[in-house]
């Protein structure tokens, strides 16, 4: 017997093995990607490794530029090491290129090993072998240029966006993690993981159920984020992530675009003319909300509504519910400059609205480059 | 020409299947949970819990629809992420009958996580186990 399926005849005798076989084929593409997960949860920032090898390939993709090195161990075996170097678009901008290294190059690595106990590591320092160059090392912290007081529209309204005739966006934030600006200084990496679980308390005023997802999530060093999966980084976390953002005021429109170098360069629309803000439950969830903006002297006001229940608010796993309300106030006190502050009420989560807040720098003259989360998830081990 | 078209289903079934995993980050009991509660060496009943976090309490309907159970008190203990639910249904002579259930919440990262535990209907105890759809 023929089955006919969209023109193509198949022989009912191998169609168990056809359906077997695409559908095999089909869960393994839906095998979550982890292109993007947080560096606690991927690489041992406890131990160290010292491996020298000669590179075989080197992927020069963001969100993660890798090399590969065949390293020869104590019997004569050799092991093929994925070397993880970081952001390329962050490489870059402090200097360093993809030529700088070669294939059959020697060279020396040190770093963290991944947790899984794969041949993969997080290059700290690369140099060559032979001569003891230094090829790559952790990004420096860039230093701002001379400021200059914030651009304005004709009209005198702060400018979001470049200033005339210029370009730039808003990169490198002051902070990668969210937590209640009252607790003070909490001990915490960049990934928001916490150095001591008993602090949790103080990262926000969470109700029962809250803190203790918050602290599975922390125990499993934050394995689990959404953003591992390549998921939006939704709510505030769109201004954390490493490639930055843009504004493009459309006036005439009564709108602003906010549009992400991280989060596979999605945009949000906020809209500022003057409709109203509306309610969580007649909202369309989704990772970047329902917006509506308003300006309060220097300061956009922004109302957020209608979020999915889909990503964390914050790289350290903190939770919410779709009845999150957030009010976000954008302020550039001078031209390099963005104050956020986040107010985050989510009666559903937290036992009272908490505010949370960080800088973001502007990066003159360059542009938001492209980045795609999906493309290195084929190497990752 | 059975065979077909079980293969074609099955094949529609496993496209399908992909696009079914979405993420939920919020609170863990909020959604809908099909699975069923089984007696000892009784038959198998299905079961549809919708749940719904409203800040201060768990609301929901077990098998919605006309004869739905409106869930009664329904606690989650985050310590052990222990569920326990309570309600009551009528039969068909308008008796009413205590349901009582307590389960382990499990995968609580999974979109698809699980609850398994023991059912109480009345007086027939059974185990019962759910997964979030």
């Amino acid at each position: 017997m023929t089955l006919d399926w969209f023109g193509i005849s198949v022989k009912t005798m191998k169609c168990s093995v056809m359906v077997l076989t695409i559908g095999a084929l089909v869960l393994l593409s839906a095998v979550p990607l982890v292109s993007q997960a947080p560096f606690s949860s991927v690489y041992d920032a406890g131990r160290q490794v010292k491996l020298q090898g000669v590179v075989t390939r080197i992927d020069w993709v963001t969100p993660s530029a890798f090399f590969f090195i065949d390293v020869k161990d104590a019997k004569g075996g050799i092991a093929n090491w994925a070397i993880d170097i970081g952001n390329p678009l962050e490489l870059e901008r402090d200097g360093w290129k993809r030529s700088a290294l070669s294939i059959g190059d020697a060279v020396t690595i040190e770093g963290n090993p991944a947790r899984n106990a794969s041949t993969q590591a997080y290059a700290k320092s690369v140099a060559l072998t032979r001569t003891s160059r230094r090829l790559f090392a952790p990004p420096a912290r860039r230093t701002a240029v001379a400021a200059a007081p914030a651009p304005r529209w004709p009209d005198g309204q702060i400018r979001l966006g470049p200033p005339a005739g210029k370009t730039g966006y808003w990169g490198a934030p002051s902070s990668k993690v969210l937590f209640d600006s009252k607790a003070g200084k909490i001990p915490m990496n960049e990934d928001g993981l916490l150095s001591n679980i008993a602090d949790a308390d103080k990262v926000a005023p969470f109700l029962p159920w809250s803190k203790a997802l918050y602290e599975y999530r922390q125990r499993n060093s934050l394995k689990d984020d959404p953003m591992a999966r390549c998921m939006p980084p939704g709510g505030p976390r769109q201004f954390q992530t490493p490639n930055g953002f843009q504004f493009v005021e459309q006036r005439e429109l009564g709108r602003i675009l906010v549009f992400h170098g991280g989060g596979n360069r999605n945009w949000r629309v906020i809209y500022t003319d003057g409709r109203p803000v509306g309610t969580a439950a007649e909202a369309v969830p989704t990772y970047y909300g329902s917006s509506v903006g308003r300006w309060e002297k220097d300061t956009l006001i922004v109302e957020s509504v209608g979020y999915n229940e889909k990503f964390w608010l914050s790289s350290g796993g903190l939770p919410y519910t779709d009845a999150v309300q957030l009010t976000e106030r954008f302020t550039r006190t001078d031209v390099n400059t963005l104050r956020y502050e986040v107010t985050v009420n989510d009666p559903r989560t937290y036992s009272r609205a908490w505010t949370g807040s960080w800088t973001i720098q502007w990066v003159p003259d360059q542009d938001i480059q492209e980045y795609f989360c999906e493309d290195h998830a084929d190497f990752i081990r | 020409m059975r065979k077909g078209a079980l293969c074609l289903v099955t094949f529609i079934v496993c496209l399908l299947s992909v696009g079914a995993g979405s993420a939920q980050e919020g609170h863990p009991l909020t959604g809908t949970w099909i699975g069923y509660w089984e007696p000892t060496g009784g038959p198998r009943n299905h079961l549809t819990i919708i749940m719904s976090w409203d800040g201060n309490k768990v609301t929901g309907a077990i098998n919605p629809g006309p004869d739905a159970i409106t869930l009664g008190n329904v606690t989650l203990d985050p310590e052990k992420w222990i569920v326990r639910i309570g309600a009551q249904r009528k039969d068909s002579s308008g008796k009413i009958f205590g349901i009582a259930a307590e389960g382990q919440l499990e995968d609580l990262a999974s979109p698809h996580r699980k609850l398994t535990g023991t059912w109480l209907d009345g007086t027939i105890r059974g185990d019962f186990r759910l997964v979030r759809d």
